[in-house]
């Protein structure tokens, strides 16, 4: 065991696998000498070379092609963006091309995007976003997002070892604010298997990403004032693990959703559908939403804060729910 | 031919034009090789143009009867192009195109009653009833790389992807990308032939320059007269020529091939020519001038080989229309083989979204 910050993690994982695997490959914007914008790549290049890290021109499309094309060759590239925003600038190749080739021809298609997501650092518009339920929608992609060192690390190795498409946002607030015990031996954290980070009998909340902190510090709050919330960290959205809110929303009767990316048409609110289509008659309060506003993530503090669900604002929602 | 050199010489760009239909130097109403060619080698490749021809022809009565549902798109007057290309690959290279290059399809070994079956909707490999029969993809037996959509300048990317792959683990094949006009305007063009050329990958994209992207002429598609004119912002070489030649398909083709093999990096070879038929059956074409249209028949790539195989080429007719017959009675058998396949079962619908 040794103490990683989830960007340790991050790197820990992308290293081992290319040290176990010569056809794990990386592909980015300036992730080779200069280690990439976050520093996830530092000291890559001097271990596996310039053909196992290699600097693309900036051309999201055009090496999201080659590297999903890599893939389906036998590669097992792993693609960084610089921001998850830039994924837009992909977005025709991984939805129409590596999502769709297996089911229109068989062919795996063994490659990872990761794309750094989330806001809460005064990025702005355009390096804040939560882009997940973009592709949650497209049949034939996984989506995951990891909330601690040990499940970023773990749910890495395991994107890299799948044969197929793997979206991997890793939230950027997080890189260097959490850290804890990883393991250094070899391990993977499997797709599509959520996690009770926390575990209540009174009210379920269903969350994923960097809101796991903000939701456990608010279970935190409430158990000290007698409500006992066990919070489902989803970890994959594609595949879902519904049996983990499900059981659990059948145990507390009580369900909060709790998600960074915008209200309207955000992941959370699939959640809140299969909530009410297969657990209705369990609750006894509606689902209640937690997230940001229908506006792009503005640049001034109190703007940025507005927008953004927090502590105070999930804590709100809980007591409503609970108070129900 | 036409040579595009990657020279800074600002000279070598020239200004689009509407007349004449087609560069003198380029234009020939008479076709012959450099160097004699076996028989047994032109004709499998008079073969694959005639079959794809006759197959085209019935497909398209086909979606006339409402057999096929959906939409047919035709290649006519485009055959010599990938046949040509494809002559020369060798087994373990890969190439893409969709069914407007089918001749290239049949000159790869592709059975025509296994693309038939695909129009048909049939539950036939790989797809499964999945995909139009407008796309192909089969890698392990055919070098049929997977590639996206209808969107054709987005396997340029893909198409230095698989080139990639065969550099990183040394392997001396070439990618070639076929893809056409409309191609070139989107940026993933751009993107991939960037990359490819930067990292110096075997890829050899072939533009088969059908005067219209859908319905929409070179002139409102780009401010250049040549595809190829291009090629100079990403230093790589280019030649434009005669697409309805099949030999000089295959001289200019087997340059490129030679090239990029070599480890040079990528070519990018233009082909004028003309789609005979519309963008897809649906299409009346009534935005090609007649006198446009009766240019380019009277230089039919078909017509223009079996000329020269019956003349200079000393073939005799009768062999020709051997071939001829063949081609209608395998067309005929693939129909009945295809209509009596099954339909695929709906229960699958969801199988094989993901790999294991």
């Amino acid at each position: 065991m040794s103490v990683r910050t989830y960007l340790e993690a991050i790197s820990d994982g992308l290293r081992d696998e290319m040290r176990r695997d010569r056809n794990v490959i990386l592909l980015g914007e300036d992730i080779a000498a200069f280690g990439g914008a976050f520093k996830i790549t530092r000291g890559f290049v001097e271990e596996f070379g310039a053909e196992r890290v290699i600097d693309t021109p900036i051309s999201e499309s055009g090496f999201v092609g080659a590297a999903s094309a890599a893939a389906i060759e036998g590669l097992r590239p792993v693609v960084e963006f610089q921001f998850a925003d830039f994924i837009a600038c992909a977005f025709d190749q991984i939805v129409n091309f590596a999502a769709k080739a297996h089911y229109r021809w068989g062919t795996p298609v063994p490659v990872v995007f990761r794309g750094p997501a989330g806001g809460g650092f005064r990025g702005g518009p355009f390096h804040s976003q939560n882009p997940e339920a973009w592709f949650t929608h497209v049949p034939g992609l996984k989506v995951v997002q990891p909330s601690t060192p040990y499940d970023a690390k773990g749910l890495l190795k395991a994107a890299i070892r799948d044969n197929n498409p793997v979206i991997y946002f890793e939230h950027k607030h997080l890189y260097r604010r959490i850290r804890e015990d990883v393991p250094d031996d070899d391990y993977v954290v499997p797709l599509g298997v959520a996690d009770i980070k926390r575990e209540g009998r009174d009210l379920t909340i269903v969350t994923y990403g960097a809101m796991v902190h903000e939701c456990l510090a608010v279970a935190e709050r409430l158990a000290s004032q007698g409500a006992q919330c066990e919070v489902i960290d989803l970890r994959s959205l594609s595949p879902l693990d519904k049996d983990s809110f499900l059981t659990s929303v059948r145990k507390t009767s009580r369900a909060l959703v709790v998600y960074e990316a915008h209200l309207t048409g955000g992941f959370g609110g699939e959640v809140a559908a299969i909530i009410a289509e297969e657990a209705f008659d369990a609750l006894d309060a509606p689902v209640r939403r937690v997230a940001s506003l229908d506006v792009p993530v503005p640049f001034a503090a109190a703007l940025e804060d507005a927008v953004l669900p927090n502590a105070d604002k999930i804590y709100r929602a809980a007591v409503d729910v609970l108070e129900y | 031919m036409r040579s595009i050199t990657p020279a800074r010489d600002r000279s070598a760009v020239s200004e689009p034009r509407e007349t004449p239909f087609l560069d003198p130097a380029l234009d020939r109403l008479a076709i012959r090789p450099d160097q004699p060619m076996a028989e047994v080698e032109l004709l499998a490749m008079y073969r694959a143009m005639r079959m794809a021809r006759t197959f085209e022809q019935k497909l398209s009565a086909l979606y006339r009867q409402g057999k096929i549902v959906g939409a047919v798109y035709l290649g006519m007057g485009q055959e010599a192009i990938a046949t040509g290309v494809v002559s020369l690959l060798q087994k373990d290279d890969y190439f893409s195109t969709v069914a407007r290059g089918l001749a290239g399809w049949f000159m790869r070994g592709v059975e025509p009653r296994h693309v038939l079956a695909r129009w048909l909707g049939k539950d036939v490999p790989p797809g499964h009833g999945r995909e139009l029969g407008l796309f192909l993809a089969d890698l392990k037996q055919y070098g049929l790389a997977p590639y996206h959509n209808g969107s054709m300048a987005s396997w340029i990317p893909s198409g230095a992807g698989f080139a990639l792959a065969f550099k990183y683990r040394r392997e001396p094949r070439v990618y070639a990308a076929l893809t056409g006009d409309g191609a070139t305007s989107p940026g993933d063009f751009y993107e991939g032939l960037n990359f490819a050329s930067i990292h110096k990958l075997p890829l050899v994209v072939i533009v088969e320059n059908n005067c219209f992207a859908y319905s929409t002429p070179n002139s409102l598609q780009m401010p250049v007269a040549n595809v190829a004119d291009r090629a100079p912002a990403f230093n790589v070489p280019a030649d434009i020529g005669f697409g309805n030649d099949i030999f000089e398909v295959r001289r200019l083709a087997q340059k490129a091939i030679d090239h990029a093999r070599r480890g040079n990096g990528p070519y990018l070879l233009e082909f004028k020519t003309f789609r005979q038929r519309g963008h897809g059956e649906h299409d009346d074409m009534a935005y090609v001038p007649p006198d446009l249209r009766e240019f380019w028949e009277r230089r039919d790539p078909i017509r223009l080989f079996q000329e020269y195989l019956e003349g200079e080429g000393g073939l005799a007719a009768a062999d020709i229309a051997a071939v001829d017959g063949e081609c209608r009675t395998v067309i005929d058998e693939a129909v009945a083989y295809a209509e009596g396949l099954p339909a695929p079962d709906p229960s699958t619908v969801t199988h094989r979204l993901f790999a294991e």
